[in-house]
Formats: C-alpha cells, sequence, structure tokens
C-alpha cells in the first residue's frame, strides 16, 4: 500500500487489553484471585481439597487440548497420552535421577512439548477422522508401552513419586498443594489468554476454518499446527507432572485410556471449542459432575457420550459460544445506534 | 514490470488447464482476464498464488524473483493478495479478524513475545483494530466489525474478502470473480470500490470477471484464455469485436456444407 494514513481511532477495541496499567477494569479478576487463594480454607474437607486440586490439573489440561482442538481444529485423541509422557517423565526425573520437583516439572513440561511436536507432524497430511485415529493409535501405543515397560513400574503402577519440598518441608498436604497447583493453573491460563487473542491465535483460528484461505493470507500453515500441538503438549506435560507429584505420589497406566480422554473431550466440548474460557468452565463442571456421579460409574460413559453428542447437536460452541453471541449481538446493536446517532 | 509468466502450463492427468501461457503485468495496471468456463482462468490465478505448482519450464517472476517454486503463503509475503471465487471467508471468525488475518504477513512481534503478553503486543493489537476498521470503512462494513463474517450476505461476504485482501497490504491484488451473484447496484459498488482502492494505494490488479461490464469499465488490458490457451490481448474495446473471442463465447457460425456435414455425422 502506497498509502500510510494514521489510525483515526476505530470503536473497536473489544478483545484487546488496555496495557499494563492497574485500572478498575482488573478489579474482578483481582477479586477472582483473592477468592481462590481463600478457597481452600472454605472447603470443609481432606478429601475436597483433593478435588479442587484434581479440578486445577484438569483445568489445565483442558486448555491446552482447547488450544489445539478448538482452535487451531486438530482433531486430536492423544492429549491424555502427552499427560501421561509428562507424569511419567516427572516421575523418571524425581525418583530415578533424583531432580527436585522444581526442575523435574519444566523438564517434564519440555520433553513433553518436544514429544507434541513430533505428534503434530502427522497433521500436515492427516486431518479430521484420519487425524483422530492417527493420535489415538500412539495415545494407546503410549499407555502398552507404560505398561510393559518395568523401569517405570510397568502394570503395577509407579509408586514412591517424592513431593515436592519447599524450603525443607515436603509439601504433601492437599491444601499445600493447592498452592503449587493454583498458580501454575493461572499462569497457564494466563498464557492461552494472551496466546489466543493475538495473531497467533487468529492464525490458529484461520488454518481451522480454511488451512487454504489461511496459507493465502500469509500464514504458515505447517508451523502454526506444529506449534499448536507444542503449546497443547506443554500444558499437557505440566498438568501430568502435578499428578504425578501430588499425594500419594503414585500413577498407573489405566488413569490415561481412552475413557479418560472421552472426558477430557467433554470439558472442552460443553465448555465451548474454540472459546478463550472453555477449557476452564468445561473443567470445572465435568470434574465436580464426575465426582458427583463416580456412584454411578458404570453409567458415566454413556451419560458423558450422550452429552457430547448433544452439545454438538444443540449447542456446537459449547457455553461459551453462547456468551460469545450474546456479547457480539449486544456490540453489533450498539455500533448501529452509535451509527443512527451519528447520522 | 511488476509480474511476467512465462510458458506456464498444468496439467491434471490428461487435461491441459494451462498451457504454455506467457503474462506480463506492469506495475500500477488493471489488467482483465475473460474466458468461457473452463478456459484455465482460475488455474491460472492457482498457480501464481502457489496453489499448483507448475509444469517444469514454467516460470513465474514476481518483482524480480522467481515465485513457481514458493508455497502460498511465502507467496502472500511477497504481496501478492487474491480472493477466490468461492470466497473462502472465515465464517466463524468475525469480520473484524477476516481483516486482521489478512495483516498477518506484517505482524511485527514474535510468538514468544505474544506468548508472555508483553504490552507492545497490545499496543501494536490495538494500533491494528485501528487501522482495519479504517479499512473497513471503505468496504463498507464498519458496523458489521464484532458479527461473525458467516453472518453477511453475499454481496458482504464479497466486499469482506476484498477488505482481507487488500488488509495483506498488497502490491498484486488478484480477483477471482469479485462480482459473482451481485445485483447490478451491488456490481457498481464493488467496481468504484476497487478502482478506489486502486487509486488510493496504487495498487496492479489482475480481475477474472464475466460480467463485460466490469472488465470494460476497469481494465486498460484484457487478456483472453480458452481451452488452458491464451488467444487474445489488447485494450477492451478491441477484444470485444476479436473474432476470435465471439467464436470464444458464442461459438462458429457454421456455413451450408458444415451444416450438411454435421447433420450426416449426427
Amino acid at each position: 500500500m502506497k498509502d500510510t494514513s494514521t489510525p483515526t481511532g476505530g470503536t473497536a477495541q473489544q478483545g484487546v487489553p488496555a496495557g499494563s496499567r492497574f485500572s478498575r477494569r482488573h478489579l474482578p479478576w483481582l477479586a477472582g484471585f483473592v477468592a481462590l487463594l481463600l478457597l481452600p480454607w472454605a472447603t470443609p474437607n481432606a478429601y475436597h481439597h483433593y478435588i479442587l486440586n484434581i479440578i486445577l490439573i484438569n483445568v489445565i489440561l483442558a486448555v491446552g487440548l482447547n488450544i489445539v482442538k478448538g482452535f487451531a481444529g486438530q482433531v486430536t485423541v492423544g492429549h491424555i497420552a502427552l499427560a501421561a509422557v509428562g507424569a511419567y517423565a516427572s516421575a523418571v526425573f524425581a525418583a530415578k535421577f533424583g531432580l527436585p520437583f522444581w526442575v523435574a516439572l519444566p523438564a517434564a513440561t519440555l520433553f513433553t512439548g518436544m514429544i507434541g511436536a513430533l505428534v503434530g507432524i502427522p497433521s500436515f497430511r492427516l486431518e479430521g477422522a484420519y487425524l483422530a485415529l492417527a493420535t489415538l493409535g500412539l495415545a494407546e501405543s503410549v499407555r502398552v508401552f507404560i505398561g510393559v515397560t518395568d523401569y517405570i513400574g510397568a502394570a503395577i503402577g509407579f509408586s514412591d513419586i517424592p513431593p515436592p519440598y519447599f524450603f525443607g518441608r515436603s509439601v504433601v498436604d492437599h491444601v499445600a498443594y493447592y498452592y503449587i497447583v493454583m498458580p501454575l493453573a493461572l499462569v497457564g491460563i494466563y498464557f492461552s489468554f494472551c496466546i489466543l487473542r493475538s495473531d497467533i491465535g487468529r492464525s490458529f483460528k484461520a488454518l481451522r476454518e480454511d488451512p487454504l484461505a489461511a496459507a493465502a493470507c500469509g500464514v504458515n500453515v505447517r508451523k502454526y499446527k506444529l506449534l499448536a500441538f507444542t503449546i497443547s503438549a506443554l500444558y499437557a506435560g505440566c498438568a501430568g507432572s502435578l499428578q504425578a507429584h501430588m499425594a500419594p505420589g503414585f500413577l498407573h497406566p489405566n488413569s490415561y485410556t481412552i475413557t479418560e480422554m472421552v472426558t477430557l473431550l467433554l470439558m472442552v466440548v460443553l465448555g465451548g471449542l474454540g472459546h478463550i474460557w472453555g477449557g476452564v468452565v468445561g473443567a470445572v463442571i465435568v470434574t465436580i459432575i464426575y465426582d458427583l456421579t463416580r456412584d454411578y460409574y458404570q453409567y458415566q460413559m454413556a451419560i458423558f457420550g450422550t452429552v457430547i453428542v448433544l452439545t454438538v447437536l444443540y449447542m456446537p460452541r459449547g457455553i461459551g459460544g453462547l456468551i460469545d453471541n450474546y456479547f457480539a449481538t449486544r456490540r453489533f446493536v450498539a455500533i448501529r445506534k452509535a451509527k443512527a446517532n451519528a447520522a | 514490470m511488476l509480474l511476467e509468466v512465462k510458458a506456464l502450463s498444468k496439467r491434471f492427468g490428461g487435461l491441459v488447464a494451462v498451457n504454455n501461457v506467457d503474462l506480463v503485468i506492469r506495475e500500477g495496471e488493471v489488467r482483465g482476464i475473460i474466458g468461457p468456463n473452463g478456459s484455465g482462468k482460475s488455474t491460472l490465478f492457482n498457480l501464481i498464488s502457489g496453489v499448483y505448482q507448475a509444469e517444469p519450464g514454467g516460470q513465474i517472476v514476481f518483482a524480480g524473483e522467481d515465485i513457481a517454486a514458493l508455497q502460498p503463503h511465502e507467496i502472500a509475503r511477497r504481496g501478492v493478495a487474491r480472493t477466490f471465487q468461492l470466497l473462502r471467508i472465515f465464517t466463524q471468525m468475525t469480520v473484524l479478524e477476516n481483516l486482521l488475518i489478512g495483516y498477518h504477513p506484517h505482524i511485527v512481534y514474535s510468538s514468544a513475545v505474544a506468548a508472555i503478553g508483553a504490552a507492545k503486543v497490545w499496543a501494536e493489537e490495538r494500533r491494528l483494530r485501528d487501522e482495519m476498521m479504517e479499512l473497513l470503512g471503505y468496504v463498507g462494513l464498519t458496523e458489521y466489525a464484532e458479527m461473525p463474517a458467516g453472518e453477511l450476505s453475499i454481496g458482504q461476504r464479497r466486499l469482506l474478502a476484498l477488505g482481507r485482501a487488500m488488509a495483506m497490504r498488497p502490491k498484486l491484488l488478484m480477483l477471482d470473480e469479485p462480482a459473482a451473484g451481485l445485483s447490478p447496484v451491488n456490481v457498481d459498488k464493488l467496481l468504484t470500490t476497487v478502482l478506489e482502492l486502486k487509486k488510493r494505494f496504487g495498487l496492479t490488479v489482475i480481475v477474472i470477471e464475466h460480467i463485460l461490464k466490469v472488465v470494460m469499465e476497469s481494465c486498460e488490458t484484457v487478456t483472453v484464455l480458452e481451452h488452458g490457451e491464451k488467444i487474445a490481448e489488447g485494450a477492451p474495446a478491441a477484444i470485444k469485436n476479436d473474432h476470435r473471442v465471439i467464436e470464444a463465447y458464442l461459438g462458429k457460425e457454421m456455413d451450408d456444407a458444415e451444416v450438411r456435414a454435421f447433420l450426416k455425422a449426427s
């Protein structure tokens, strides 16, 4: 373009944070943070503290899955296997190599990120159901590999994974562990917020909708597919590591089956595929329902499967999509009114 | 010269979609490409924009560089923007996001900086949104900025596709049947918008179009394709009266002997 006319101060500022200075807009966030700090003291017993940690770990997992599945549109069912990679890698780093949790966690996260990049390579050629099949095969391979490898406990499970130590004291108590998991979940949500509200998020959405049109707009489709798989794997690795070191410090390959993957998918689908808060909302709701219906575990998968089908049919963009539509309509009406008033 | 196409061919099995086509586009020119359905117009666009790889021996030189072997995103980054016959707008993204993705090649911040949410990312995003809102104003879609693009009418979608291509700050803009399916009023509106943008931003434009009014009123030179081959090239007025072009569009008039031979054969 030869014309380099200066910006005229448009009206669409939605979705772009106003900057780093604190303002009244940040108050709800601060209130939310304070509420999260106090949450363990408002919950009645140790079991609920354990569930709080599980919710937050699932939030990290679901936010990661939402990046690759919801935003970048890559149909992967191997995310749970990446969590297993993160969990077992962290357990090996800590229990076998003697590394402290604070080193094992980032090391396992990075290791899973690299594995995630490898998992992303088939997406260059495969799409939709074919990619789902490829990632499913990969996921099952990981589970079977764990189940037959004595070094990591095989089918008996990996036990005695050391807990984190903080100033010489072990963090075994679930309330104390909460103060490790909660900030990490918040950091994960913050990173996803930054990524998805920037050009990276737009590029993910573009390649989800139409890779050819995205490429015609200058988006390097392969690079962004790999980036989506890698970022989501980093989340899975972090969540896996947190699972591994949480008391009682035990891992079993049966925690990473297709059933767990369906539960994880439900979190993202119900919360809103491609919605920035979808993973968070879905993880909280589904983990609570999962826990409340444990007594009817034989029906859980049937119920979750039905909910996924109904959500896809009648609420394809999930709870987050409903919220998005509401605000989009409000903004449209506001701009139209402003134009009418100006005229 | 901005674009030079030499001996460009494309085969799909036994079908020769583009056959040994040469094309020279001067900087600032508006070039029309016409021809009956299946004559290879869109294939030519797909070759120039890297969607298809040309047969060996063909050359596409853009701004002095051979781009024939490059990927579509690499070609787009060099300043070649295009629209599609079937539009291919991002229907689930908002209208504004569609324009913002067009600006992708010019984003200055890195992925790592974006991930940590550095202040300069948000400052750049705000500046971009202002700039894209201004561009939305040019194509008359300001009030739809935050609506999903899938909710636009066909005419609005065509304007959005044009806006998205413009957001790429292209040197060369390739429009594939931009007026298809539009009412006469909207064709005029689109024509005015394209010419205004071309003038304002000093663009070079190649336009494929069946609506002759668009070609006659906007193009300085017209290239005619038939069965993948270039059969004519020249000023619109001359092309309109070229017997090969008339034959290509309307068919050849048969003399009595040919009619008798045809009837006998059938």
